[in-house]
Formats: C-alpha cells, structure tokens, sequence
C-alpha cells in the first residue's frame, strides 16, 4: 500500500481544478474575445471599453465607501458584542448565540426586502408610522441611499465577524490582562494596549473576511441600491449582462478580472492572518477563565440594547415579511390592515406555475447539490487532513480559492463555458456552479472532523484486514458523520437561498427561488415576495432539522 | 513465524532536513517470542513497528514475515497493511468509539467475510481470554482504560496473526494499572506463545515482559539480547546507561586475570567482570546503585554487609554527601575521593549524611563497557 494515496489525490486536483479553476480561465479568456458565442479574435477592446466608461469612477468610488463602510461597522458591532458575552457579566448570554447564528438562517435577499419594507422612502412601515406619529410631512428615512445600505450590509456580516473574533476572546489568557493591570493600567488602558493588540490577528481577519463578502454582495446593492440609483460594482456588473439592456458579456469580464484578482489577493491575506493567529492567541491549558467586567449600572441598559438588536436581527425580518404576506398593500399596522388580511398571495405564489417550479428547482438543488458537494468534500477534506503531501497542499489551496470568489463574477465566468456545451440554460449548469462555489462551506466542517478522528483508529482498520474502501466505509465515515451533517446543512441552506451565480445563470425554465423573489421585487409584488420569501425560509430551516435528525438516527443507530 | 529484516532505511524530510530514522536495519525476530525493540525516542522504534506492519514505506531493504516477502524496495514488492495478516495493538488503543465491544473485536472477522456464527464464537472466546466476558454489548468507550486496552488485545488476537505487534500499548495507563496490564499481558502471550514484537521506551517494561530485547539509538539496533545480557553484560556504554540507573565512571583495564579483568580507576584498584580488553586500555566502568552494598557505618552502630559469593569483593570506603528518603530505601550520593557515587541504602539502616561508610561491590557487578 501507498499510504500517501497519490491516485486519490490527482483525481481530486482534477475534479476541484475544473470546479474552481474552469470560471477563472473562462473569465480570462472571455475578457479578451470579441463574443460569447464566439471567441473570435484576441482583443483588447473590450478591456479598454470597461476601463474607459466615464460611469465606473462612481460606481468605484460607491463601492468603496459601501465595502469599507458596512465593514467597520460589522466589525465593530461583532467587536462590541463578543466583548459584552465574553468579558463581562452582561445577563442571558444564550442570546449571542441566537444572535450569531439564527441571522444566517435568514437570506440576504429578504433581509434587505425586509428593510426595504420597513424603510422605504414612500411607503415604507417605519416611515408611515412615524409621518403619522409626528405629523412630518415627508418621510424620515431613506433606505435606498448608500448609508441604508451600508447599515443592512452591516448587519448581514455582523455573526461572521462574530463568529471569529468571539472564541479569540473567549480563549484570551485573561493572565495577560491581569499583568496589565497589576502593572497599574486601568481597565480601558488594558483593552487598549493588551486586548486588542492581542486580538489583532483576529479583528484583521474578520475585517479582511468582511470586505471579500460585502465586495460580492449583490443582494443589499440590487434590492437597495438599484431603486435610488446607487451603483456599485456587483449590480453594475449585473446590468452589463442582463438582458433588458445591450449584453455584453466581454465588457463585463474584463471588469470582472478586477474584481476577482482584489477578492483572491483578500483571502490570500485572510489566510495569511489565520494561520499566524496561533501565535498570538494564547489559549492556556490551565483553566483560566478571562476575568470579568463587572458592568454594574449599565448591566441593564446594555442587556435591553442587545436584546433589543436581537430581536432587530431576527424578529423583525420575519415578522415584516410574514405581516406583508398577509395584507393586500403596504399599510401600517392598524384595526383595518388586520380586518383585510388573507392567504390571497400566499394561494397566489402556489398557484403561479413560476413560482412552483422555481421552487421544485431550489429543493432539486439543495438537496442534490448539497448530497453531491459534501461527498466531494468528504474526499477532500480526508486527503487534505490526513494526507500531509505536497499534492494535498495544492488541493487545499483549490478548495480554498472558490471562497473568494465573488457570484457574479465567477457566475459570468461561468457562463462563458457553459455557453460552449449543451449545459447552457440547464439545472446541471447551476448545480456544477453552486458546487463549485460554496465548496469550502462544505470542505471546512469536514475538515474540522477528520482533524479529531486520531491516524490510529483508520491504521488498526487496515491492520486488521480491511482495505482502504472498507476502512473509509466502516471507520471513517461514522466518525465523521457530525462534520457530514453541518456540513450538508450549510451547503443546503446555501443553496436554497442562492442568488449571486442563479441570477448570472438562470434562465426561462431553470428559474430558482431567489431568481422568482428578484422578479417580484422588480414588479413590486411585496406580497407575493414576501410569501414565496417565508416558504423559502422555512425549506431551510426544514432541510436543517431533517440533517439533523437524519444525523442524530444515524448515530444511535451505530452506537446501539 | 519469525520475522527478518534486511538492510531497512527509511528517511523523513523534517524541517528542509533529512532524517534518517532507520540506517540500515539488519535484524531477526525469533518466531514465539515476545521481542521487544527499545529505545528513547525518536531512535526509530516505532517507525520499525510501523515498517513491520506495513503503514510506512520503507526507502529501501526487506522484510520478510515468515516465508512471505512483504516488502522489497529491489523486489519491488509491497504487501499493503490489511493483506499481511498481522494484529496490532495502538498506542492509543484505537478503539472505534462509534462501534461497540463485540463489533470492536468482531471487525476483522468480519472484513474477511467469516460466517456470523464462526465469528460469534471467535469474539467470545477472545473476549472470555482477555477476561471481558459479558460486556460485549458495552459502548467500547465507557470502559477503563485497562478494558479498552484489553479490547484492542482481544481485537488484536481474534483473527489468530501470525505475528502480533504492540506500540507502547501501556503508556497511557497510570503506574499502578501499568504494572498489573504488564503482568497479565505477559501472561496471555506466554499462553498464546506467538510472535510478538513490542515497542517501548520504558526499560522496566522492556526486562520484565521480554524474551529478547533490540536496544535501538539514532535509527540503528545497538545491541541484542535477553534481559539478563542487557542488564548486566551489557556490551555498550548507551546500553548500561539507559537499561537503569548507573555510575559510569573512566577507568583504566591494569590487568587481566583468569577471571577478572583489573582495572585503575577513581575509586581505586577494582576487579571487574571478565572482558576482553588489552591492558592499557581506557574503558568505561558501569556500576549499579543497588549492587553497592553498605558493610560498615562508622558513627552510628554497625549494619551488617551481605557476602558477596564468588570472587573476593571489591571493598569502597567514602563519605554519605546526601541521604534522600524515596521510601523503599535511601537513595543517597556517596563520596568516594573526587567522585560521586549513587547508592542506595536499606532504610533500616541508622545512618546519617556526613557519616563515614564502607561498600562492598563484587566483581561481577563491576560492568565494563567500550568508552
């Protein structure tokens, strides 16, 4: 035997070099021809037509302000949040939880029309409310502006930047601090020259994370950005290649190169940062527990703020959308807005034969994409943990690369190839481009599983006289069977939800449920949108309690 | 079934550098006997185990297992793992924690496609020979840590190896479970009388579980031989320092008689061991502490000294420096001139630092060894 297993590896680079590297050439190759159908010659052209419209300094300088903007401040939301749960004696703290996790339940896509619901400038439900409640004449907010879109993005990448920095907090070697402040630094002197030094690695990595995500999004920049004319590059990517106007897929990739190299450059950075966190977060064996803040007077009043956000983050998205599923027109909650309410969208979106096949599509997706990419990360994450060679480190920097891929982008990339092939306009297209896409949201919780299965258990199985197939079947598999089920989950709820690469790729026939939410907004069908919007929710948190009760089945099964 | 190994290497890359953690192996394992490779770590033990039992890949060299070559580097043959037949027992046990006891050690019956009622049978009856009967329905991870050990032996055992091999199996065991897993191992591989190749860095475990002893260093076998040879006539100053506590201590070989060797060394004239060393030769003199037998106190009252039989005994007069109490004995540091010695002292004995004390050390116990 090879235990080094170069076979399965090779195949591996292969499969994931296509996946990953297939969209990157294409988008290379496209932005230098003359068509989509047809390369034709080498050209230049189209790179000069994108790097010269006179338009592009606006939507640049918006991107900018809207990628740095909603970073800064979900990384200082995320900031202020792990350091309230993690250091300092704020009550109820399964509420940090709820607040990093639930939030990614819900889909960009219906938060963003849930502030658009709620906040709109001509009849958004705050605004009536407070116009009628003050008596203003015009409404208070406007969501449509660049700063409502900064605040939602915020929002939407708060629980990521949660999710890194809080366990670096939360294994923070509370004798650092103690250090400090036995050598007579006060408690903000302390955060400021020990903590958050302390910390860097992680803040800089959940910065880093942000702007790759929010540089990608296109969901806040098209349901809120589009109305008040606020460009920024994911939606000006988007009208360079949508139908209604003069297509041109060229233009768009040319452009495109751009916005993938800074994305690749920013996860290479990401990586860089992670991998040096060791060295700076000290996570001592001893039993510390980082000392806590007593928070005294302002317990309370912060308690009720992050209780209030929580229920901003959570409630209100699905409340907003529920209510307007339910009401005939955008009216502020009164005596006569619950006397009119009625199914009427609800039988409505499940009799409009649109809508039902977007969402038979979606669940084909999810539930085949979902099966197909974390069998593939399976193999993956086991050659990548457990094989320790040059070509396993190379498959891991493959996996890795789709995680900067921004879905627009990497979706016109992708349709340069499959306009080459009879899988153009097909559910085989989407599921290729989703699998290759969100691969890391299935090759990381797998990875993370195979990390804590000891090399013993899988070499006593081969001693014993099983062979390598056996061994995976009967040994492997059933330990990492916590890994397969979140994993499978993430990769699900992704694609349900899947907007950026569907709205490139889908076409009549091939219509998801993100793709039918878009079409709705487009026409102003709230209520429509917002029911197809709930049941799209609700497949979701369907497909995480069947993972999970599939996973948990099968592990009584096996220790029974 | 016996095992040869032939001119085995094996290097790593470690760091941009190689190492080579086995440098030409030429050694053969006795058919039905427990052997026991031993070394400190990173001498290379354990990669020989896994070269064995086919989980590394060697660079070069030959191992053959019985009359079957399962690996050559110039035959270009390689018998994977799960096709050499053998059993082993981890470090870490590995226990399959998602399977129970009976389907731990029903696995390899199973992988070979026994019927259910032979391999029923075979579980039962390894488990009744580790003496876990009646917790087969047990989940394999709620047992002690001398249980699960004894599953990984039963699993070890159920397909009957042909050669069984253990990689530090006791070392997550505590002291006292340690000793009582070592004893009942010992017994139930006399029992089985199969070929057993064991692997550890403890030299307690190595003397009292093995019939042969490999003491390795630096990814080369220094030196073989039963317990008795290693312990007492070791041939290697690394041998007598790491099999136990020594005084390693330069000397000089004065004579040679009939049947003594003479040496001059800091402690005075002694006569050592017989070896065949040249007069004039610089050699190193091994002395255990507890070979150093108190004769005489001089302040206190007087302790009795054993007589040593054979040859007259070698007679050391020093100074107690320290007096530690370990509990079963003193362990105390006497000074004999500029030298240091480790001794140790019956507790029974009134005796107190700074007292004047007179050893009796025979000539047999008096190792010498190349410097």
């Amino acid at each position: 035997m090879n235990p080094k297993r170069p076979g399965l590896t090779w195949s591996l680079i292969v499969i994931v070099g296509f996946l990953t590297l297939c969209p990157v050439l294409m988008l290379l190759l496209g932005s230098f021809s003359q068509g989509l159908t047809a390369f034709g010659q080498f050209t230049t052209a189209k790179y000069v037509a994108a790097y010269t419209d006179p338009h592009l300094l606006e939507v640049f300088s918006n991107t900018v302000i809207f990628v740095l903007g909603s970073t800064v401040f979900a990384t200082l939301l995320a900031l202020v949040l792990a350091y309230l749960n993690t250091r300092t004696n704020i009550p109820c703290k399964s509420l940090f939880t709820v607040l990093s996790i639930v939030p990614m339940m819900i889909p960009h896509l219906l938060f963003s029309v849930s502030w658009a619901l709620l906040l709109n400038p001509s009849n958004g439900l705050l605004n009536l409310f407070l116009k009628d409640f003050l008596g203003l004449s015009a409404s208070p907010f406007d969501i449509y502006t660049l700063e409502g879109m900064i605040l939602v993005e915020g929002l939407l990448n708060m629980p990521i930047a949660y999710l890194i920095i809080a366990p670096a907090m939360a294994s923070f070697d509370g004798a650092l601090e103690e250090a400090s402040r036995v050598g007579g630094a006060g408690v903000w002197r302390t955060l400021w020259r020990v903590t958050l030094p302390v910390l860097r690695p992680a803040i800089l990595a959940a910065f880093v994370l942000g702007i790759v995500r929010s540089l990608a999004s296109y969901a806040v920049p098209r349901v809120l950005g589009m109305p008040g004319r606020v460009d920024v590059l994911a939606t000006y990517l988007y009208e360079m290649i949508s139908t209604g106007f003069a297509p041109d897929y060229g233009q768009a990739a040319a452009l495109g190169m751009s916005v993938l190299s800074v994305s690749i450059g920013l996860i290479v950075l990401y990586r860089a940062l992670t991998a040096s966190g060791d060295k700076f977060v000290t996570i001592s064996g001893r039993g510390y527990r980082p000392s806590v803040i007593e928070l005294k007077n302002a317990r309370l009043p912060l308690f009720a703020a992050v209780g209030l956000f929580s229920v901003l983050m959570v409630v209100l998205p699905v409340a907003v959308l529920f209510y307007t599923s339910l009401v005939p027109y955008s009216m502020v909650p009164s005596a006569q807005a619950f006397a009119s309410m009625s199914w009427n969208h609800w039988v409505e979106v499940l009799q409009d034969p649109i809508s039902l096949l977007a969402l038979r599509n979606s669940l084909f997706l999810a539930i085949v994409g979902a099966t197909l990419g974390v069998m593939l990360s399976l193999f993956i994450a086991y050659v990548v943990v457990k094989i320790r060679t040059r070509a396993s480190g190379l498959l891991e920097s493959l996996s890795f690369l789709s995680f900067s891929f921004p879905g627009i982008v990497i979706g016109i990339g992708f349709m340069w190839f499959f306009v080459q092939t009879p899988l153009y306009a097909t559910l085989t297209a989407l599921l290729l481009a989703y699998v290759a896409t969100y691969l890391p949201y299935g090759v990381r919780p797998l990875a993370s599983a195979f990390v804590q299965v000891h090399a013993h258990l899988e070499e006593s199985s081969l001693v014993c006289g099983a062979g390598p197939l056996t061994t995976f079947r009967r040994v492997i598999v059933p330990l990492v069977v916590p890994g397969i089920v979140s994993a499978w989950i993430l990769m699900a709820t992704m694609f349900v939800r899947e907007l950026t690469v569907s709205v490139v790729l889908s076409r009549p026939g091939s219509e998801v449920l993100a793709v039918q939410i878009l079409n709705f907004a487009d026409d102003g069908l709230w209520g429509k949108l917002s029911a197809l919007g709930i049941v799209m929710i609700l497949i979701s948190t369907g497909l995480v309690l069947l993972a999970a009760y599939a996973g948990r089945r099968f592990k009584g099964m096996r220790a029974g | 079934m016996d095992i040869h190994i032939e001119g085995l290497v094996k290097t790593y890359q470690s760091e941009g550098r190689t190492v080579r953690a086995l440098d030409g192996i030429d050694l053969h394992i006795p058919a039905n006997q427990i052997f026991t490779l031993l070394g400190p770590s990173g001498c290379g033990k354990t990669t020989l185990l896994r070269c064995i039992v086919g989980l590394e890949t060697p660079d070069d060299g030959e191992i053959r297992i019985g009359d079957q070559v399962v690996w050559s580097g110039r035959k270009r043959i390689s018998v994977p793992p799960e096709k050499r037949g053998l059993g082993m027992v981890f470090q870490t046990y590995a226990i399959w924690p998602h399977m129970n006891v009976f389907d731990n050690v029903a696995y390899p019956l199973q992988v070979r496609g026994e019927r259910r009622a032979a391999i029923r049978e075979k579980v039962l009856k390894a488990l009744r020979f580790v003496q876990l009967e009646g917790l087969e329905g047990r989940s394999a991870t709620r047992l002690s840590g001398g249980q699960q050990q004894r599953v990984a032996l039963a699993r070890a055992l159920v397909a009957e190896p042909k050669v069984i091999l253990f990689d530090e199996p006791l070392s997550n065991l505590d002291a006292k479970l340690r000793e009582e897993t070592r004893k009942i191992l010992r017994r139930f591989l006399t029992e089985l009388g199969i070929t057993a190749v064991y692997v550890t860095h403890d030299r307690v475990e190595a003397l009292a579980l093995s019939d042969s002893i490999a003491v390795l260093n630096g990814g080369h076998i220094v030196e073989r031989g039963d317990p008795q040879k290693i312990y007492f006539n070791a041939d290697h100053r690394f041998v007598a320092d790491f099999i136990g506590r020594a005084n390693l201590i330069a000397a000089t070989v004065q004579a040679q008689e009939p049947d003594a060797t003479v040496v001059q060394s800091p402690l005075g004239v002694l006569r050592c061991q017989k070896r065949d060393f040249p007069v004039g030769a610089s050699v190193t003199l091994c002395i255990r502490p507890e070979f150093l037998l108190l004769s005489r106190v001089d302040a206190g009252g007087g302790g009795g000294g054993a007589d040593a039989a054979g040859a007259p005994p070698n007679i050391i007069e020093g100074r107690l420096e320290t007096l530690d109490f370990v509990g079963e004995v003193y362990e105390t540091e006497v000074r004999v001139q500029d030298q240091l010695l480790l001794a140790r002292v019956d507790p029974g004995v009134a005796a107190a630092a700074g007292d004047a004390v007179r050893f009796m050390l025979a000539p047999e116990h008096c190792l010498l060894v190349m410097e």
